[in-house]
């Protein structure tokens, strides 16, 4: 899977999870600080993500991730990692 | 403060307390969470400024819009209140920074409490600070509270905002801050300003302090405190506010300083661990050290609603004789004098009282006393000009009118300028008296034994702020270079401490009446050094190395003849040649042996918080089986070496005790005045006992016959 294609989906995921516009959620935008997460949001995205990638995610380095972009390169590494 | 950081000024000082804008940056809409808390309580308790909710998700807060964010917020803001997680800190003081915010609040944890990685974000949020200018109180902390009607500020996540009243409190903990609040409402006490300043990665207690000394609506400072980061920034913050404005600063001090737990290797650091040091140089600055909650807020509420007394002579009065009695036994054991009564008084107290009352202090007007009996009695005593302020008791009777008491006692003490403190004894039977009292400015205790202690406290306070001015002795017969001198030399050879006879020498330098050492390196040359300077005479080894002579078998006392002489020196010999030291040894020390007078020990230490600290007590070997002494932090005045002198409980053996001389407690200051002018001129010092002092007979001086000096940057010689 390329990364435009997972950078699309996660914003898919974090506009679900987190009611808000595809448009605000840029790369370089910070969950907590620009998108307004907290840890209840956190855990219910890890989740998401696992289940639309279909992937086990390292809790440790989900929990730490604080961009969009981070994310992505979070997921893409466990989808390589997992091939 | 960090020396380096750009320091507060009273303009961010007052944006904090006075703020006419402010930005809670990073609330939500999650009731009971601390970001909701704070925003709601703001708004809740009547702040009168601007306020505006900054939330990444929420369009509106409690029905006011809020922005994304601060830098969104078109109106210029005087306080950032911050409550993201730790996590974003930075990035939300980034942008207070730009948008020209100059004053912040942290209330998020998460930071150099949580370990290295919160360190990290900490040492992040304040640099970020520091480039914009931006001065902050906290992270991790509860917040700030402004009880100025002009202002009504709850900034802080308190469930209610206290009474307002003249009494500031500063804390290091947020959580007991919440327990003390709860318990001033509790017993009816008010707040003019209050702070949990959490980490101070940037206020700290020190400016907070200085700010309060020109509030006009603060009377009394408490301070809680885990650690104290600079004692001798502290002591002046306190001294300017006692001495400058009155305003007395009360601290609860929790914790041991890990500094104070170092090793030490002489009596003087063994015995100046850092709590004694604490306890000491907060009463010197006139700090009032309290060990409970219940004794700050005591104390605070008899010196803002009570005056002050100007004695210690206390008139007791009870309507039950036990307690009364009780109570004198506190008060003597807090220092307190209980007042003998004018004829006048006396005889007044026997006209108004039934014939079996007492009518010497403690007065027992009887438990049938109403509140007719306990009026009348309490303004004779209130009138007595021996009596400086009364203590009333009250055990509730089957006939007490506990209400109309209260009421009383509350009239009498508005008309007289002596302080009137109460406690009615019991529970649910006086509560609605106690409530009165509380409510009506009169301090109440639960416990005869805290009305006591605030007693003295609050005559510890006046007694500073009446005591005459007296002024740090200044030595111009010192020679500072020929001091040193040795100092740097060892220093470059790598030694950590000075031998006896370069000791003596330095103190020589500084004026202090020590004995002339001289070197024998022969058997031959001791005797005649002896005969030189007539016996009785001492030898002891001269080393480079060993520092404690005693234990190596190297010292022998009161040598009176040649034979004496020549047996003393051959000893040492053998005793050095068994410990196989005696390539340690470069020959022997002769010095005249003194005896007449009474030891003592002078010692120097320094504190890495509150800097040199001086010793006294009793010496001679026992020194720290006993505990004897007292301490000061130099520079001292001659008044307060002279209190340092009459502190230790032996003190009665100088004035001269059964059948002994008095002993020449004058040239025992002038030596304390001396050590403290070294301590300042020679810093490289790091502790320096004499031990012994011996003091002579009144008018013959003192001699130091034994003194060791270790250097600085050395943990152990």
């Amino acid at each position: 899977m390329d990364r435009s294609t997972i950078e699309k989906s996660v914003k898919k995921v974090i506009s679900e999870i987190l009611r808000i516009d595809e448009v605000e959620i840029t790369p370089n935008a910070n969950f907590i600080f620009d998108l307004g997460a907290d840890s209840m949001h956190s855990i219910q995205l890890v989740a998401a993500f696992e289940e639309e990638f279909d992937i086990e995610m390292n809790e440790e380095e989900a929990f730490s991730v604080q961009t969009v972009a981070a994310a992505v390169d979070l997921i893409q590494n466990t989808l390589e990692n997992r091939s | 403060m960090d020396c380096e950081q750009v320091p507060t000024t009273k303009d961010q000082l007052n944006n904090l307390f006075y703020p006419r804008s402010i930005a809670v940056v990073g609330t939500n809409r999650v009731r009971d969470s601390v970001p909701f808390d704070i925003f709601y309580n703001i708004m809740r308790d009547g702040y009168r400024g601007q306020l505006y909710p900054v939330s990444p998700r929420e369009p509106s807060i409690c029905d006011i819009d809020a922005y994304k964010y601060v830098i969104d917020i078109e109106d210029d803001i005087d306080l950032a209140v911050i409550v993201f997680p730790s996590t974003v800190c930075h990035l939300a003081m980034e942008q207070c920074g730009q948008k020209g915010i100059k004053t912040a609040i942290i209330i998020s944890a998460g930071f150099r409490e949580a370990g290295p990685a919160g360190a990290k974000r900490e040492r992040q949020v304040k640099d970020i600070a520091d480039r914009y200018g931006i001065s902050f109180i906290g992270p991790n902390c509860l917040g700030l509270i402004n009880t100025d009607p002009a202002c009504s500020l709850n900034a802080s996540f308190a469930r209610k905002m206290p009474e307002e009243g003249s009494i500031a409190l500063l804390s290091q903990s947020g959580a007991l801050c919440t327990a003390v609040l709860d318990y001033a409402r509790a017993h009816h006490i008010g707040f003019s300003k209050f702070v949990s300043f959490g980490n101070r990665a940037d206020i700290d207690e020190i400016d907070l302090l200085l700010y309060l000394k020109d509030d006009p609506r603060t009377e009394v400072i408490l301070l809680y405190l885990e650690e104290i980061r600079d004692g001798r920034a502290l002591m002046d913050a306190a001294r300017t506010l006692l001495e400058e404005k009155e305003k007395p600063v009360l601290i609860l001090k929790s914790g041991a300083t890990e500094q104070g737990a170092s090793a030490a290797s002489l009596h003087t650091g063994a015995l100046a661990g850092s709590d004694e040091v604490c306890d000491a140089a907060l009463r010197q600055a006139g700090i009032i050290r309290c060990r409970t909650v219940e004794d700050l807020l005591n104390s605070a509420v008899c010196i803002v609603n009570q005056p002050l007394p100007h004695g210690r002579c206390v008139s007791i009065m009870t309507n039950a004789g036990g307690p009364g009695v009780l109570a004198t036994d506190f008060a003597v054991d807090e220092g307190l004098k209980i007042a003998s009564f004018s004829e006048h008084t006396t005889l007044s107290l026997k006209k108004h009282l039934p014939y079996s009352s007492s009518i010497t202090n403690p007065i027992d007007i009887l438990g049938d006393a109403k509140a007719e009996r306990y009026t009348a009695a309490l303004k004779l005593s209130q009138e007595d000009e021996n009596v400086d302020g009364t203590l009333v008791i009250l055990t509730p009777q089957s006939m007490t009118d506990i209400g109309a008491i209260a009421r009383g006692v509350k009239s009498i003490s508005k008309k007289f300028d002596k302080p009137l403190y109460a406690t009615f004894m019991g529970g649910e039977d006086v509560q609605a008296g106690v409530d009165y009292l509380e409510s009506s400015g009169i301090p109440h205790f639960q416990r005869l034994q805290d009305m006591c202690k605030t007693f003295a406290v609050t005559c510890r306070i006046h007694e500073r702020l009446t005591r005459t001015s007296s002024t740090v002795p200044v030595f111009s017969d010192t020679n500072q270079e020929k001091a040193q001198a040795p100092i740097d030399v060892s220093i470059q050879a790598g030694k950590s401490f000075l031998t006896e006879k370069t000791a003596t020498e330095l103190l020589y330098a500084y004026g202090f009446p020590v004995l002339p050492l001289y070197i024998a390196k022969t058997e031959t040359e001791a005797v005649e050094i002896a005969e030189k300077i007539c016996y009785p005479v001492v030898m002891k080894i001269h080393s480079e190395s060993i520092q404690h002579k005693f234990d190596s078998g190297g010292v022998i006392l009161n040598i009176g003849s040649e034979e004496e002489a020549k047996a003393a020196y051959r000893t040492i010999v053998a005793n050095m040649d068994r410990a196989g030291k005696t390539s340690h040894v470069d020959g022997l020390l002769v010095s005249k042996y003194i005896e007449d007078g009474e030891e003592v020990i002078l010692g120097l230490k320094r504190d890495p918080s509150f800097g040199p600290v001086l010793m006294f007590g009793l010496g001679g070997i026992f020194v720290e089986l006993l505990r004897d002494v007292s301490f000061r932090i130099a520079p001292v005045d001659t008044a307060s070496i002279e209190k340092m002198i009459r502190e230790i409980r032996s003190y009665p053996v100088l004035e001269g005790f059964r059948g002994r001389p008095e002993r020449d407690i004058q040239s025992i200051v002038e030596c304390i005045g001396r050590l403290s002018q070294l301590a300042l001129e020679c810093p490289m010092i790091n502790e320096l006992d004499i031990n012994p002092l011996i003091v002579h007979e009144k008018g013959k001086g003192s001699t130091v016959v034994d003194v060791k000096i270790l250097l600085r940057g050395t943990e152990q010689c």
